[in-house]
């Protein structure tokens, strides 16, 4: 059997790729989506071997990139990055970011092994359980995410599931696929509003703007943003990762699990690995201060993701997310049809994409692990002078997400106003983003369900697998409802 | 178990209403939630008196300057392109969000001849220099290297 060959030239395509990929992945606004989209037309160029090393070194480096500025500034360069933030920038703030961003980065590369070890050992049994799921199970598995949101909401439980769900609405804004008609949008915006509101302008007004306007309303005070960065009150070690490799492990498993998840994507198994880290934690109130769990959860997940994602598309011919959804794209230029088949029919093609990966994951962390020092200096940056360069980087982002559409920056401009007033009622942010992005998807496998089993409800606990996440979803709710009365009471003792 | 009627023509409206409906039953919650708690503490349910959207002292230059440049920004880039209107308006968020009292050193620059010696001009030219080399790197990395449709 001929063994494919890979060469200086892939091996450089791979290293650019993973480069570029982290810049796209770090600037807020940019995303690996985007950087492969962008790229996708060099593949005419090149084979698809050469092409698959340069796309897949820019979906690791895009989404290991993100890591970045969630941890230095708050804001996630990418979706699968929105947990990275919560302990990440802590740990920057005092004092501890290149630490922060080295634990980041090392728990990406062990992320990212990990699920290429799932996707070339147990593609065919993880593929096997994805392609038997049903609507019904797609929908109560999204149904499961969106209770973690009650997880999340620490303390304001109804507050949150209520964002949640504003976020489901939301997204069901535009155009309902079945029927090819409009609900919940005006006349006046019918063009506009056809494909419903796009994440990535939704995504940055939610994030950046938000950021900018609670800076802004206090005065962009700098006390925060100025760090000693030559005198860190806690280097990184390698010791930090003792009693980690659970965590490690665990999470990495979930993001290559939630990327076989069609259409779940990256922010979703950063939400979910965070979750469960929390939940299993001694010290769960510690979460959101700074600590390393947290960090190793979100990261570990996001670039596990990356090898889960490839798993549908390969296997079924469904992307896992948006990025992947763009990959179909670079085999559609070469004449290849991915789909069941695939591996059987094109197996060189199946062991260069595994070998890319590796290369990718292990040029992404001698990228950024030793360098980060330098890429962390940005932070010494007055924020009054990075804020208008990330409001010039946004609005570049939200206009190129149709390919030029002005409306999506107006869209960026009002979910920044949206978020903004959420923010200032109590309301979740992170919970109307994940409602956001499953809102779609939880529709569209409940019309589904109901239309296979003719309108009957019953269908939903029809199916043993589908019984096993309800469950899950009770469990989940139950421990919300126990972990806010448990805080509640703990408030009130305080302040008694 | 019940049973949902479902007919293509009308399925567009089948999934809102149920997330409608979820929404108004937790606001219910919340109200009721609310008022429970303004009971137990003696508070009246509506204290428009004593509420407040913004935090005290907040920055009423920076906050609405920074949301109405937002606003001008995107008729000005269709008015005038990506790169000018950018430079114009980088320069001025760089301004609003540095301080607009160093705007009162141009004046006092031009006077004394001093400019760069001048912390308050300087700023202003630290902010043209920003405004001028980002969004001309960004012009040109996203709009010719990369090919990026820019506004």
């Amino acid at each position: 059997m001929e063994v494919f060959t890979f060469g200086i030239t892939q091996l450089v395509m791979s290293f650019i790729g993973v480069v570029i990929g982290i810049v796209f992945g770090a600037l807020p606004g940019m995303t690996a989506t985007m950087a492969i989209a962008i790229f996708l037309p060099l593949t005419y160029a090149y084979d698809l071997t050469t092409s698959l090393f340069l796309l897949l070194g820019l979906y690791v480096g895009g989404i290991s990139g993100g890591l970045i500025p969630a941890i230095l500034i708050n804001i996630p360069g990418t979706p699968s990055s929105i947990c990275t933030g919560f302990d990440g920038f802590p740990m920057a703030k005092r004092g501890e970011g290149l630490r922060a961003l080295r634990i980041g980065i090392t728990a990406s590369l062990f992320g990212g092994l990990i699920s290429l070890a799932c996707l070339w050992f147990f593609t065919p049994p993880l593929a096997k359980v994805a392609i038997n799921f049903s609507a019904i199970e797609k929908f109560l598995i999204i149904l499961f995410a969106l209770t973690i949101i009650a997880a999340l909401s620490k303390g304001a439980m109804i507050k949150g599931i209520f964002a949640g769900f504003l976020g489901v609405l939301i997204a069901l804004i535009g155009q309902f696929a079945d029927n090819n008609k409009m609900r919940m949008v005006p006349d006046l915006l019918k063009v506009d509003l056809r494909m419903g509101f796009q994440l990535l302008p939704v995504l940055i007004g939610l994030f950046a703007l938000v950021q900018i306007f609670q800076e802004a309303e206090t005065g962009m005070k700098e006390e925060h943003q100025k760090m000693d960065l030559n005198h860190e009150t806690r280097g990184f070690s390698f010791k930090d990762f003792n009693g980690q490799w659970f965590n490690v492990l665990r999470s990495g498993l979930i993001g290559t699990f939630v990327g076989v998840l069609p259409g779940v994507g990256g922010s979703a198994a950063s939400l979910l690995s965070y979750s469960q880290a929390k939940s299993m934690s001694k010290h769960p109130e510690k979460f959101g201060t700074g600590i390393v769990d947290g960090l190793v959860a979100s990261e570990g997940s996001n670039n596990g993701l990356t090898g889960g994602a490839l798993i549908p598309l390969l296997s079924l011919g469904i992307p896992g997310d948006s990025t992947t959804a763009v990959l179909i794209g670079a085999f559609m230029l070469q004449g290849i049809q991915v789909g069941p088949l695939f591996i059987t029919n094109n197996p060189d093609i199946w062991k260069t994409i595994l070998v890319a990966m590796g290369i990718a994951n292990l040029f992404m962390f001698i990228v950024m692990f030793y360098p980060i020092k330098h890429i962390v200096k940005v932070i010494n940056f007055p924020k009054t002078r990075i804020y208008p360069v990330i409001i010039l980087l946004c609005t570049v982002g939200s206009y190129a997400t149709q390919n030029g559409n002005m409306f999506d920056v107006w869209a960026m401009i009002f979910f920044g106003l949206v978020g903004y007033v959420l923010w200032k009622f109590g309301f979740s942010i992170p919970s109307f983003l994940i409602g956001f992005i499953l809102g779609d998807d939880l529709e569209k496998y409940f019309v589904d369900s109901i239309k296979g089993a003719g309108g009957n409800l019953g269908t939903f606990f029809s199916r043993p697998i589908g019984n096993v996440i309800w469950v899950l979803i009770l469990i989940s709710l139950v421990y919300a409802f126990y972990d806010e009365y448990k805080t509640k009471k703990k408030t009130r003792k305080e302040k008694t | 178990m019940p049973r949902i009627s479902y007919k293509p023509s009308t399925s567009h409206w089948l999934f809102p209403p149920m997330i409608m409906g979820i929404l108004v039953f937790l606001m219910v919650i919340m109200l009721i939630q609310r008022a429970i708690k303004c009971k137990k503490q003696g508070k009246p349910f509506f204290n428009f008196k004593n509420y407040h959207f913004f935090v005290a002292n907040w920055d009423k230059v920076r906050l609405p300057g920074s949301l109405l440049l937002l606003l001008l920004y995107i008729p000005a880039m269709n008015f005038m392109g990506f790169l000018p209107a950018s430079i114009i308006f980088i320069f001025l968020f760089n301004v609003l969000f540095v301080g607009i009292a160093q705007l009162a050193s141009i004046p006092v620059a031009f006077k004394t001849k001093k400019f760069w010696s001048n912390p308050d001009f300087r700023s202003l030219l630290i902010s043209l220099i920003i405004s001028v080399v980002s969004s001309t790197l960004i012009w040109f990395l996203f709009g010719t290297v990369f090919k990026i449709t820019l506004p």
